[in-house]
């Protein structure tokens, strides 16, 4: 595949080339390694790990679970968000101020709080999905920034102090918990993925009005993937407030995580099941056990960065490049044979006059 | 066959701030036929297009489609009754496997039952037969966007034969086509119009193409229709060749 | 207090608002990107205000002379700073996606912000600026005189960065660019310096505002991002081409935070700016006089 003589350029695609093939055995065997996963995952806390790595582990979990929700909207569906974590907060308060002031079990105030950031979904989505790409971003923000304020000035909401729980549950179930919740979310992305409404979302993303002059109305779908990743960011939240033991507007309704769960998704790689997920335990995982321990209080520096170079130097992520170098490799296995039969419906250059044949084409 | 054409359109005229794009336009196409759209740039035939399917709402006259007022019908609407069109500039879904932009076009797995299902084994069976027809099997999983212009052309023209259109408009379907191709692109034209039962609207400018595969023409120029006939009268009609050369 | 209280003191810190959000919109116009870490220009504008201040006096106190003295080595050091982040960074995604540039310019602004706290920890500082008496009674209002001074200094960074883009030959270049990057190109024009200059310019003008909202309120590291939205509910408002619009937009906006604050309270003021926002995108993206977006194909 590569034209030089350049050996770091062979090194890249060696290793490419190394990791396309491990994509191609992974690939339609999702749901095994989700289960190997989910067994894995299970097993470790019986294995008597410390409290940090217990908590760590779950946190990577929760993560997961946000990056995956975001990629729903933002990856799969094309419409980037910068406030989805306005799900979160809402989820998390709700479950806190249920659980507290009313004294409601934690699985009724989950589905309460499920509920509420759906519906606020909703309601937002009316407004901002008719926004597109950056302008979808900024409306989103300030959604965000919004809610945070009114929480912030609120006195139900414990105000700019928040609200403390107690009496919650142990480190083992709340890691069961959000296990649970990132397995589930998969299982469903996974599926969707594969039906008419996964499709639809992706032709959203790639051309919108494609999609509507072909028949859907992409609103409803939108909205649908919107609300399922506030379903699943509003739980997170719920569960989170517990978990944390204190709610309050900015850690709930947190900028900083928004664009750190975009990191991971882009990262991971945009648009796939597993992308975000990988992603999410990447970047976590490195910003605590490396950031925290050596340069504590940098975290939010090296997000910042990670950010910009994801963006610069690897838009499509790591799943993504190695997606894409798979896909090249089958144009080419079959760009041979198909080249050949369909090289006639071929763009005649409207400059010279020949024509252009697509048997050279490189990717 | 039905007394009443499949596509009629009655006075539409849009207008863009002073600029009248489309004025008072009647034209009408029977079911089964193979109709021509022709005119010099900027004589409103895109234009026109866009108000039939509903992607720009007419600011007076009528559309009908299978005898119903579409005219302020939604695009997406308009398009699962059946009139499907086709984009000058190549549209498909870049990201996607070309298999994939076949099967999120099927009309097989049209309702809500649907939805949350895989593509049926109908539609799987349509999308492959489709490739096979305009030879592109062995691109089924190959992203979209990957693909060459020409190739992306035959794609767009499957996904709307996926769609299972009643009439289906078409916007310069030549434009940028191997002329060795042009012969293929013919017959799946006919094909499409004589083994599926669709009827076709197409714009061109390319005269050769269009007089061979139209059973009749329009033409359009400064947003009004002012010719319309078989390809042999609108090669000799006068008022045509006037527009085309710039005598007013 | 009257409500022309609110509304006078809103109108002299709205001027501020509309010099930051010029540079915005210039940013936008010119280089086609939303900016979101402009608000950290101001915030580094003002400490270097800030920190001048304390190098030279050993303080936080200055004299009038002095503190003016501070704008333009804000205005200065912060063009650098501009230019450089153009250059090096957002150069790289500039034909992107305007979610991906969007996302850039926050990683940015947060690493900024994060950086900030790190060197000069989160707490707010002042430069206070000495004066005999602190305020002048016109017509029952109370107007403080430094914001008074301040409103003019931001009419004049205002005025001075028009005229620049209005008379120089520089400033015909960047309106050339704005227009036509590839005509520009062929007249010799060097596109990449231009626009850097451009991110220079705008950064600038953030900075010297800064450090007049050092002088006038007080600078924290975390302030940029609420500064950044501010500009985008002021250019949406304005119109991205408008200089006059931008200002009028600032204006506004001081006014209706102000009243806010007074009448309501000043803790429901950024809900209603943020507010604002979302209801302004929804309405009219490129603004109220501004041309019209174009939205599908």
């Amino acid at each position: 595949m590569s034209t030089t003589n350049d050996t770091g350029a062979d090194i890249v695609d060696g290793i490419l080339d190394a990791a396309a093939s491990v994509y191609r055995f992974f690939e339609g065997r999702g749901l095994q390694t989700l289960a190997v996963f989910t067994i894995v995952s299970a097993i470790i806390p019986l294995t008597n790990p410390s409290g940090f790595e217990m908590t760590v582990i779950t946190e990577l979990f929760l993560f997961g679970v946000l990056a995956l929700s975001w990629d729903l909207i933002g990856g799969q569906t094309g419409y980037p968000s910068f406030g989805n974590m306005a799900f979160f907060g809402i989820g998390a308060y709700t479950t806190a101020i249920l659980v507290k002031s009313f004294g409601i079990a934690f699985p009724l105030a989950f589905v309460v709080a499920a509920a509420l950031a759906v519906a606020f979904a909703a309601f937002i989505g009316i407004i901002v999905l008719r926004l597109r790409g950056g302008y979808f971003a900024i409306a989103t923000l300030g959604v965000l920034l919004a809610s945070q304020q009114i929480t912030r000035n609120l006195d139900v909401t414990g105000g700019a102090s928040g609200i403390i729980l107690l009496q919650t549950p142990t480190a083992q179930e709340f890691y069961y918990l959000f296990l649970a919740i990132l397995v589930l979310e998969a299982i469903v992305v996974m599926y969707l993925a594969q039906t008419r409404f996964g499709l639809v979302l992706n032709a959203i993303r790639d051309d919108e009005g494609k999609a509507t002059a072909m028949g859907y109305n992409t609103t409803y779908y939108k909205t649908a993937a919107w609300m399922l990743a506030a379903l699943f960011t509003g739980v997170a939240g719920g569960a989170w407030s517990l978990f944390n033991t204190f709610v309050d507007p900015i850690t709930a309704y947190n900028t900083a995580w928004n664009v750190e769960i975009i990191a991971m998704a882009l990262l991971g790689g945009s648009g796939t099941v597993v992308g975000p997920i990988l992603g999410a335990f990447g970047l976590h995982g490195l910003i605590r056990m490396v950031i925290d321990t050596y340069f504590t209080g940098w975290q939010l520096v090296v997000l910042g960065a990670v950010v910009i170079t994801t963006v610069i130097a690897m838009p499509k992520g790591i799943v993504g490049t190695i997606e894409e170098h798979a896909s090249a490799m089958e144009y080419y296995k079959h760009g041979g044979q198909a080249a050949a039969d369909s090289s006639d419906a071929d763009v005649a250059d409207p400059g010279d006059g020949t024509v252009d044949d697509s048997g050279g084409d490189s990717p | 066959m039905s007394l009443e054409p499949i596509l009629r359109t009655d006075g539409v005229t849009k207008r863009f701030g002073g600029l009248t794009a489309v004025d008072d336009v009647d034209l009408d196409v029977e079911r089964g036929e193979i109709v021509g759209l022709i005119g010099p740039n900027g004589a409103g035939k895109s234009t026109l297009f866009n108000c039939i399917t509903g992607s720009l709402d007419a600011d007076e006259g009528t559309v009908t489609f299978e005898g119903q007022d579409i005219t302020n019908w939604s695009e997406d609407g308009i398009a699962r009754m059946g009139l499907v069109r086709m984009f000058q500039h190549t549209r498909v879904y870049g990201d996607m496997t070309v298999l994939e932009n076949l099967l999120v076009s099927a009309a097989e797995d049209r309702g809500l039952g649907n939805t949350f299902a895989r593509p049926s084994s109908e539609a799987e069976e349509h999308a492959h037969e489709l490739l096979e027809t305009i030879d592109l099997e062995g691109l089924a999983d190959v992203r979209a966007g990957r693909m060459s212009f020409g190739q992306q052309k035959l794609l767009e023209f499957a996904m709307a034969l996926m769609a299972d259109p009643d009439v289906l408009l078409m916007d310069e379907p030549a434009g940028g086509i191997n002329p060795s191709m042009l012969g293929n692109l013919i017959e799946y034209i006919r094909d499409a119009n004589t083994d599926q039962e669709v009827t076709i609207l197409l714009i061109e400018h390319n005269m050769d193409f269009v007089m061979e595969v139209a059973d009749r023409i329009n033409v359009l120029a400064h947003g009004e229709k002012i010719a319309e006939g078989t390809p042999e009268e609108i090669q000799t009609d006068e008022r045509v060749l006037d527009a085309y050369l710039g005598r007013e | 207090m009257a409500i022309e209280q609110y509304v006078v003191n809103g109108l002299l810190v709205g001027a501020l608002f509309a010099a930051v959000a010029v540079g915005f919109a210039l940013i936008w116009g010119v280089v086609d990107i939303i900016n979101l870490a402009h608000g950290e220009m101001v915030m580094l504008g003002g400490f270097v205000s800030y920190w001048s201040v304390d190098l030279l006096t050993g303080t936080n106190s200055a004299s009038l002379l002095l503190a003016l003295a501070t704008v333009p080595i804000a205005v200065a050091v912060i063009y650098v700073v501009g230019y450089a982040m153009q250059r090096t960074l957002v150069s790289r995604v500039t034909d992107e996606d305007m979610f991906l540039t969007l996302l850039v310019t926050f990683g940015l602004s947060i690493m900024l912000q994060q950086l900030a706290i790190r060197a000069w920890s989160a707490d707010p500082r002042t430069v206070n600026v000495m004066f005999e008496t602190t305020s002048l009674n016109v017509a029952g209002l109370v107007i403080p005189k430094m914001k008074l001074i301040a409103f003019v200094g931001a009419i004049v960074l205002t005025a001075a960065l028009w005229a620049f883009l209005k008379l120089t030959r520089r400033g015909r270049a960047i309106r050339a660019v704005a227009q036509n990057p590839e005509a520009a190109q062929l007249v010799g024009i060097d596109v990449e310096h231009t626009r850097a200059t451009t991110f220079g310019l705008s950064a600038a003008i953030a900075g010297g505002a800064g450090a007049f909202i050092t002088m006038i309120l007080n600078v924290q590291a975390q302030m940029g991002l609420i500064y950044t939205l501010k500009s985008f509910v002021i250019v949406v408002f304005g119109g991205i081409g408008s200089v006059p619009g931008a200002l009028i937009g600032g204006l506004l906006l001081g006014a209706i935070e102000e009243t806010t604050a007074g009448v309501w309270s000043s803790k429901w003021t950024l809900a209603v700016s943020f507010t604002i926002l979302i209801l302004l995108l929804v309405v009219k993206p490129s603004g109220l006089f501004g041309p019209a977006v174009e939205g599908d194909e």
